[in-house]
């Protein structure tokens, strides 16, 4: 965040922010902060007890260290550290002029997903499916939940070129042009079991119609922030390295071994995963970031709000699979008509 | 005569009650027995006829003889359980159409309403904060409003029913006050809640609105019926406010104005407006009938799944309420 020459350091009021969970042990403190912890032991801690209450960011550094009878150099140093370990920010009054490059909003984007996607990997689904314990119902419906999501790149891609800005217009048009045809592949291997005509008229659950709409909601009013939650959508796919890689092969092993039947649908869903690896999207979102004008804290935290939101949407995909198919057991959901109901 | 998983579909089963050996499978228009052997059948004929498997697969799931299977699936359609695709529809008029529609209402909302949310806050279970909860995404999902009632009068083409949509967003646009109302009562302050986020299937419902408001303005009003067949009448929801407040220690001032908004909906008579929309509608292909009719059904989902979603976030006693958004310099 640097495009704008910093205030003097007089006026900085520290903030401990929101987020940070505070543990007090005896002799040391450990601030908790997205996936890091940052422990202070001895001097350290006792001067972070003694300043914590006043972390409100309304405080100037200069009067805390008044109040504490502190020399304000002293404070300075251990603010300094925290802000630099990313517990600490030193509000001031141009924090909302201050430009954020495309490629440091990258790095800070990066790894806020990461800890947001820790939901998704925990959701209890995933250990059903694993060990056996998930129903027909809950595993055709997440052959089905998957493939609705992947088809729906017609919606929000399409929505999403169609109304690029313009240097995002050749990254959204070659992303829906690479996509779109990826919802057959699933299809395939739903055709093991069902017909095509049913396949193509099988209705996706309200959850995951939520996180299309979402998608289609977001790509119709803000490229940027749009792509900066498709990334994290993204950023769960196998891309190809090999941690990632042998715990998704493990979980299709399982999941053939459980479900016999899934064969085919794993054969699929292996198949979408080299055609992804094979377009190298992994590498689309950095040039985006490479390429867009600097963002304004509107602008980062809108982007970033959306990243935050398709999370919170991604884990209730999987809760609508684990959920609703356990009490609604019909799959494939076919749509109403006039005799159905 | 060969019969094909073509030829049938099931219809809707509301709900299966377990009677003395029996069970009791309740369908919109009627309650059908079956003994377990049968009700085992059943559930497989049920997830074959989606299938690519033959009707020889069928007979050994059943194991029957293939040549009974044909009479047997007969018998499901005499009794209402089963139906054939094949047997044309004629169009409607708008309001045959809503008669149709007024006689699976009550269904609908039962289905809607099942979710165990309700029956644990109506016997003690619950709590104060997902009575807040509720109230929270309630707030919000009024709100929301704005973002699909006036899409509706945008993308209807006919003035009739442009009209009375733009009269119904005009007498509902402003009612989350009666929630903010609620809510300051319970201790909040007005920022806190305007800047908070909604949960994701609370934006869902006004997202899938929109969908609904650019595909076809009949479709939005099925939804709109829906929602309104949940306030008007005071039956629904009245005495859940009053339990829970009673229950949870929910000072009556919070409940007052959810209250007065109920009273509202009754005196503007929303229930009225889909058949008011219908009558300008003189005729609707069969096509159109079942895509406003699946439109409806969803809504139905949504507000399952979205009980679903406000009681998994709002019981976690560490969960933020109101969730707040991010800020890149706060957090
Ligand atoms: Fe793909
Ligand atoms: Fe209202
Ligand atoms: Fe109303």
């Amino acid at each position: 965040m640097s495009a704008l020459p910093s205030v003097s350091t007089v006026a900085e009021r520290p903030l401990l922010k929101r987020t940070v969970a505070v543990n007090r042990q005896p002799g040391r403190v450990v601030l908790q902060h997205l996936r890091d912890e940052i422990e202070l032991e001895g001097a350290a801690a006792q001067l972070f007890s003694k300043m914590e209450a006043q972390l409100d960011g309304k405080t100037p550094v200069d009067a805390i260290a008044a109040g504490l009878k502190e020399k304000p150099a002293r404070l300075r140093a251990l603010l300094g550290q925290l802000e630099k370990a990313g517990v600490v920010s030193l509000l001031s009054a141009n924090d909302d002029a201050k430009l954020t490059t495309g490629m440091e909003f990258y790095a800070i984007h990066r790894e806020r997903c990461l800890y947001w996607l820790e939901d998704v990997y925990r959701h209890p689904l995933w250990e059903k499916i694993v060990t056996g314990k998930a129903s027909r119902a809950q595993v055709l419906g997440f052959a089905f939940e998957k493939y609705h999501y992947i088809e729906a790149a017609f919606e929000h891609m399409g929505i999403a070129a169609s109304n690029a800005s313009p240097e995002m217009m050749p990254h959204l048009a070659r992303h829906f042009i690479e996509e779109y045809t990826h919802g057959d592949i699933y299809r395939r291997g739903l055709r093991s079991l069902f017909p095509d005509d049913i396949i193509l008229h099988s209705q996706p659950l309200p959850s995951t119609r939520a996180l299309v709409n979402y998608l289609n909601e977001c790509a119709a009013r803000s490229s940027f922030a749009y792509y900066a939650g498709n990334e994290l959508l993204q950023m769960t796919e196998n891309t190809g390295d090999s941690d990632a890689g042998k715990s998704v092969d493990d979980f299709y092993g399982a999941m053939r071994k459980h479900y016999p039947y899934t064969d085919k649908l794993i054969d699929s869903f292996i198949a979408h995963t080299k055609a992804d690896q094979a377009l190298g999207h992994a590498d689309a979102f950095v040039l985006m970031c490479e390429s867009v004008p600097p963002l304004t804290r509107r602008e980062v935290n809108d982007a970033l709000n959306v990243a935050k939101n398709m999370a919170e949407h991604l884990v209730l995909f999987m809760d609508g699979i684990d959920t609703f198919y356990d009490r609604f057991a019909t799959v494939p959901r076919l749509p109403c008509d006039l005799k159905s109901e | 005569m060969s019969i094909s998983h073509r030829q049938f579909r099931a219809k809707r089963v509301y709900e299966v009650t377990p009677r003395g050996g029996q069970r009791e499978l309740r369908l919109s228009d009627r309650i059908v027995e079956l003994g377990d052997q049968e009700f085992d059948w059943y559930q497989k004929v049920r997830s074959w006829l989606p299938s690519i498997r033959g009707l020889a697969d069928l007979s050994k799931d059943l194991a029957m003889d293939e040549a009974k299977v044909p009479k047997f699936l007969e018998a499901l359609e005499k009794s209402g359980l089963l139906y054939r695709v094949e047997s044309p529809d004629k169009p409607m008029t708008g309001l045959e159409f809503h008669g149709a529609f007024s006689g699976i209402l009550s269904s609908w909302l039962s289905e809607a309403f099942e979710h165990p949310f309700w029956e644990r806050m109506m016997s003690g279970r619950g709590s104060a904060r997902l009575f807040t909860g509720w109230l929270i995404e309630l707030y919000h999902y009024t709100k929301n409003a704005n973002r699909h009632m006036p899409l509706s009068c945008a993308q209807s083409h006919e003035k009739p029913i442009k009209q009375l949509r733009a009269k119904h967003y005009a007498e509902e646009w402003n009612h989350y006050h009666y929630f903010m109302k609620s809510l300051k009562a319970l201790g909040f302050t007005e920022p806190q809640i305007a800047d908070s986020v909604p949960l994701p299937m609370t934006l869902a419902l006004s997202n899938f609105m929109r969908q609904a408001a650019r595909h076809d303005v009949l479709a939005y009003s099925v939804c709109s019926a829906v929602l309104e067949g949940t306030t008007t009448d005071r039956g629904t929801y009245s005495p859940y406010y009053q339990k829970s407040a009673d229950l949870y220690g929910v000072p009556q001032d919070a409940v007052t104005p959810i209250f007065a908004h109920l009273d509202l909906d009754v005196k503007y008579q929303h229930s009225d407006l889909f058949r008011d929309i219908l009558e300008t509608v003189p005729v609707m292909p069969p096509e159109r009938a079942s895509l406003v009719l699946d439109y409806g059904h969803q809504l139905v989902e949504h507000i399952w799944l979205w009980t679903d979603n406000i009681e998994k976030y709002y019981q976690v006693d560490s969960n933020l309420v109101p969730r707040r958004p991010f800020d890149v310099v706060l957090d």
